[in-house]
């Protein structure tokens, strides 16, 4: 049956928790207006200053114009791509770099698309209570950030090649 | 005097509000959306999707000032960014905003992304959600890719041409998909303005309504939050399974068996069965 966790679904004496509904009104509640919004405001404005701030202590880049004759010049991603571009590195060569550039993201994000489906025991929520998942995420995780820090690494020791 | 005043703008706001509620139902529109109640531990967790809404909303509002002086041709392309940078009004602020809010969303969207992923938010049933959040991030991706080309400068340019060799690496599409993007043979004046079509129409056209999908969705489910909002409920339901099966081993009492825990029981059982 499907039962939408609003809260207003049954006064909370009367209610028998049972494996389907544990899941469908949290314990305690405050009202989306003015609790989260106000949350909301907090984090949007601290943003919004950071913005400001930024936009004129490190304002926003613009290199050369464009050069088409320029071949050796050395592009740099932006720095989520960071993790993409280095990578690559693990698939040198012609045969190998469809793979890496293509074939293994492709797969990593029907992956991504599938999660829910590999993942479907309902009531193992928490983390620690379903550890295969939760390992692979972390696995994810570290991986992107270790590829990160070898390019910042490659970026400072060799900042023109 | 002052009284009078008063009375008669409260009595007229009440006119202005009934009147609007009696034509548009909007007055219980947002009472049902406002004071729909979300989990209270974690709210400060439930802030990061908020956070990239906000930014997103950041890069709408400021891209279409952006595009008051910006010229998406080879010719004009980076002149049209040096003067926002230089002489336009608020122009180094405008795309300040821009672009330092491109970077806090990518950043909030992976830990949003984090977020729902760690706590199983994605859990029936919410697969949806994750669809759509899924295609949003590609999306978002798409938008920060074919933004760095706009500003027709050294880096955007190189990097544009290098993930577009990237992507001629692709097995049996590439061709297709880069000629597509190209509109030629190599990076020019045809590309320029594909990548700003697809980064000012195409990508925000199709992100606008999947947000709107989003947010339906989270409505629809409620927000799940994490599992330590159930903590009282679990324990709840888990006191009340124990009891069960408490009364059902007291049921049991009529055969002469005393109770014993789960696991005594076992214990013993195996007990008896190694004395054998
Ligand atoms: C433009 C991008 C996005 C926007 C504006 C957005 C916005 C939001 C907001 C405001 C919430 C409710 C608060 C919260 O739980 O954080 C939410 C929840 C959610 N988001 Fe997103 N999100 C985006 C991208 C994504 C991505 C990339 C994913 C995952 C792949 C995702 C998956 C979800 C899920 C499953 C929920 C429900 C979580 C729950 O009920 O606890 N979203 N999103």
């Amino acid at each position: 049956m499907y039962a939408p966790a609003t809260g207003k679904a049954k006064p909370v004496e009367e209610e028998v928790i049972t494996e389907e509904n544990v899941f469908e009104r949290p314990d305690e509640t405050i009202g989306f207006f003015p609790g989260q919004v106000l949350k909301d405001g907090y984090v949007s404005t601290f943003i919004l200053l950071a913005c400001v701030v930024l936009s004129y202590a490190a304002p926003a880049p613009l290199t050369e114009p464009a050069n088409t004759a320029t071949v050796e010049y050395v592009p740099r991603p932006e720095w989520f791509f960071f993790f993409y571009e280095q990578m690559l590195m693990f698939f040198p060569g012609y045969a190998l770099i469809s793979f890496g550039a293509v074939v293994v993201p492709t797969i990593f994000i029907g992956l991504l698309f599938a999660v829910p489906w590999l993942d479907r025991s309902p009531q193992h929520y928490n983390a620690v209570s379903r550890p295969f998942a939760s390992v692979i995420g972390i696995l994810v995780v570290v991986v992107v950030v270790l590829n990160m820090l070898l390019a910042v690494s490659r970026i400072m020791n060799f900042p023109t090649a | 005097m002052i009284g009078r005043i008063k009375t008669q703008t409260v009595e007229a706001s009440q006119f202005l509000v009934d009147w609007m509620e009696h034509r548009t139902g909007i007055v219980t529109m947002l009472e049902h959306f406002l004071y729909e109640p979300v989990p209270k531990r974690g709210a400060w967790l439930y802030t990061l999707g908020s956070a990239v809404l906000f930014t997103i909303t950041l890069q709408f509002l400021t891209g279409i000032l952006l595009l008051f002086y910006y010229a998406p041709t080879t010719d004009d392309a980076w002149n049209s960014v040096e003067y926002i940078m230089t002489d336009a009004y608020f122009g180094q602020l405008i795309r300040g905003i821009h672009y330092w809010s491109a970077n806090f969303l990518m950043a909030f969207i992976g830990l949003h992304m984090g977020q729902v992923f760690f706590s199983g938010g994605y859990k029936s049933p919410r697969e949806l959600n994750w669809i759509v959040g899924v295609i949003l991030l590609l999306l978002v991706v798409g938008l920060s890719f074919t933004g760095y080309l706009l500003r027709w400068d050294q880096d955007g340019f190189w990097a544009s041409v290098v993930g577009m060799k990237i992507g001629s690496y692709s097995p049996f599409v590439g061709g297709y998909v880069i000629h597509f993007l190209l509109g030629g043979d190599v990076v020019g004046p045809a590309t320029l303005s594909r990548f700003f079509a697809i980064h000012v129409w195409l990508l925000p056209a199709m992100i606008a309504p999947l947000i709107g999908a989003h947010l339906f969705l989270l409505r629809r489910h409620g927000v799940f939050g994490s599992e330590f909002e159930y903590t009282d409920r679990i324990a709840k339901l888990h006191e009340r399974q124990r009891l069960e099966e408490y009364a059902r081993y007291e049921a049991d009492e009529d055969e002469g068996e005393p109770y014993v825990g789960r696991r005594d029981r076992a214990d013993r059982e195996g007990y008896e069965r190694d004395g054998e």
